[in-house]
């Protein structure tokens, strides 16, 4: 009986074109929510996670040596082949990296260079703004990657920025936390 | 001197019209975009001007320093003639349509419409028929597949969409007892058409939608399995022409809607100026054109047309014979 019921209804409704109204006005509220675009460069930017996989950087140790055993694991498990090591001894007789570089061009951010590395000596960063005109420029030597920034302490917010194309395409941001940019996805 | 003054006066109306119509594409292409944006929890155009307000005029320029391009098969007088016969009609069409009874400037009545024909109704139907022809002229003349198969389908789907259209309104005829837009008008003082003619609105309206080519009827330009439909392969201002013509269609459906169901300049409860009325109720149609772009999915070519012969093509006779009925 109800589902007969049920069926006039759909029925009535259907030839009163109710399913498009109910579109008309779920469209309708959806043009009174918030945008989700974050303006990005000029006006704002993303702060990544710690867990985000960026840039890579090299680490010291205490005493401000390379981390970096040049054991070329990270060499031998990328999968791209992007990273070269040629190691050297020191006087003390420890192993480093005579020369250290990644291909960041051929690099997918995999991470396993992370994973694999026995000194945890590299991993990958919060920075992700290193676009360049030649791909012979992101090759990038050991005394870049150890300058490069590390992971981030918190982050997953949308701050506001300001673009600076003076050197390089820089977002400038004073702000330590944004607000989160989940906040404005619909659910419904 | 008073045949001068009446004949620059109608130089001057019709310079004012073409001047508006050419000029209203530019807020309505931000407005789509705008809406379209905020429907798909975007921004639209932000960075050319405030709220990218000047983002029309950035597309304007675009369009007009772009190489105009005759592809090397095409039939270059057709070519060269399809943009201009689907932009012409829809100017043309408007020196029929009043906006208002009159105004008095520095005394003297100004009435606001180009002519006052008594057979308007009839004139706008012939003339946006023309329309058509540079739809088909256009993609016949470019010599591609896609082109071609957009304008067989807007062929078939003028065709089929005039007949109920025209059926639709001829209850509004009926019940005014005039062709005359401004008699339609006026005898809607009291009681709008869309009281008595629902259906005829209705029908009115989706074979409007069909006209002007919008979603979900675009069937002509369907982006995703024709290119662009009948204009694929044309670029520049040619292609603006295409464009311009599309808003001025849009905007006839919308002002005839508005004078054929809606009372026209006729307000209800709040007293504003009836052009303010007028141009009030044509924004909302134009919205809900745009509003449905953007919601709905696009008909498939044989649902179009049984939409168009069994669905419209019925519901509009039934609407004569009852009007009939009830006016005996
Ligand atoms: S992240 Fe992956 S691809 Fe990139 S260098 Fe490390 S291992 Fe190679
Ligand atoms: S970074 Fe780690 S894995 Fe790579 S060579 Fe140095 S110590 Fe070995």
């Amino acid at each position: 009986m109800s589902r007969a019921l049920d069926r006039t209804g759909i029925w009535i409704g259907w030839a009163f074109f109710a399913d498009l109204a109910n579109a008309l006005a779920l469209t309708f509220g959806y043009m009174f929510s918030r945008p989700v675009t974050m303006q990005y460069p000029d006006k704002e930017k993303w702060l990544p996670y710690s867990r985000y996989r960026g840039h890579h950087f090299l680490k010291r140790d205490d005493e401000g040596e390379i981390k970096c055993v040049a054991c070329e694991l990270c060499a031998r498990i990328c999968p791209c082949y992007c990273i070269e090591v040629i190691p050297y001894e020191d006087e003390k007789g420890n192993r480093h990296p005579a020369k250290f570089e990644i291909d960041m061009a051929r690099c997918l951010f995999c991470g396993l260079c992370e994973d694999a590395c026995p000194a945890d000596a590299i991993a990958l960063g919060q920075q992700y703004e290193f676009s360049s005109f030649s791909s012979r420029d992101l090759v990038i030597g050991r005394d870049d990657l150890l300058g490069k920034p590390g992971k981030a302490a918190t982050g997953g917010g949308v701050v506001s920025a300001r673009l600076n194309t003076e050197q390089d395409v820089l977002v400038e941001t004073s702000e330590p936390q944004g607000y989160n940019w989940w906040r404005n996805i619909r659910r419904t | 001197m008073e045949l001068v003054v009446a004949l620059g006066l109608i130089v001057f109306k019709v310079a004012l019209l073409i001047a508006i119509l050419l000029l209203l594409p530019l807020p309505l292409t931000w407005l789509e975009r705008k809406v379209a944006g905020h429907m798909q929890q975007r921004m639209g155009p932000m960075r050319v001007g405030w709220h990218g307000l000047l983002q029309p005029v950035a597309d304007g320029i675009k369009l007009l320093t772009k190489e105009d391009h005759i592809p090397a098969e095409a039939d270059r007088f057709l070519f060269k003639l399809a943009p201009i016969l689907a932009l012409a009609p829809p100017f043309v069409v408007f020196v029929a349509v009043p906006f208002g009874e009159s105004v008095s400037v520095l005394g003297t009545e100004i009435t606001l419409y180009v002519s006052n024909m008594n057979v308007a109704l009839l004139f706008v139907f012939a003339v946006i028929g023309i329309e058509v022809y540079g739809v088909i002229f256009g993609g016949w003349a470019a010599n591609s597949k896609y082109a071609v198969l957009g304008s067989l389908r807007t062929c078939a789907q003028m065709i089929s969409y005039e007949i109920p259209m025209g059926f639709a309104v001829i209850g509004v005829v009926m019940l005014a007892q005039s062709m005359s837009l401004l008699e339609i008008v006026r005898a809607q003082a009291d009681v709008w058409n869309i009281v008595y003619q629902p259906v005829g609105f209705f029908v009115f309206f989706v074979a409007g939608l069909a006209e002007s080519q919008r979603i979900p009827f675009d069937l002509a330009e369907a982006e995703g399995d024709l290119g662009a439909g009948f204009h694929t392969e044309y670029s520049g201002i040619r292609f603006a022409f295409f464009m311009v013509s599309e808003y001025a269609i849009m905007l006839l459906t919308s002002v005839l809607a508005v004078i054929l169901f809606f009372g026209g300049w006729n307000g209800v409860l709040v007293p504003l100026p009836p052009l303010l009325w007028f141009v009030l109720k044509v924004a909302f149609f134009v919205y809900v054109f745009i509003w449905f772009r953007f919601t709905f999915p696009r008909y498939r070519y044989d649902q179009l047309m049984a939409i168009g012969w069994k669905v419209l093509l019925p519901l509009s006779m039934a609407n004569i014979i009852i009007t009939g009925v009830a006016f005996l």
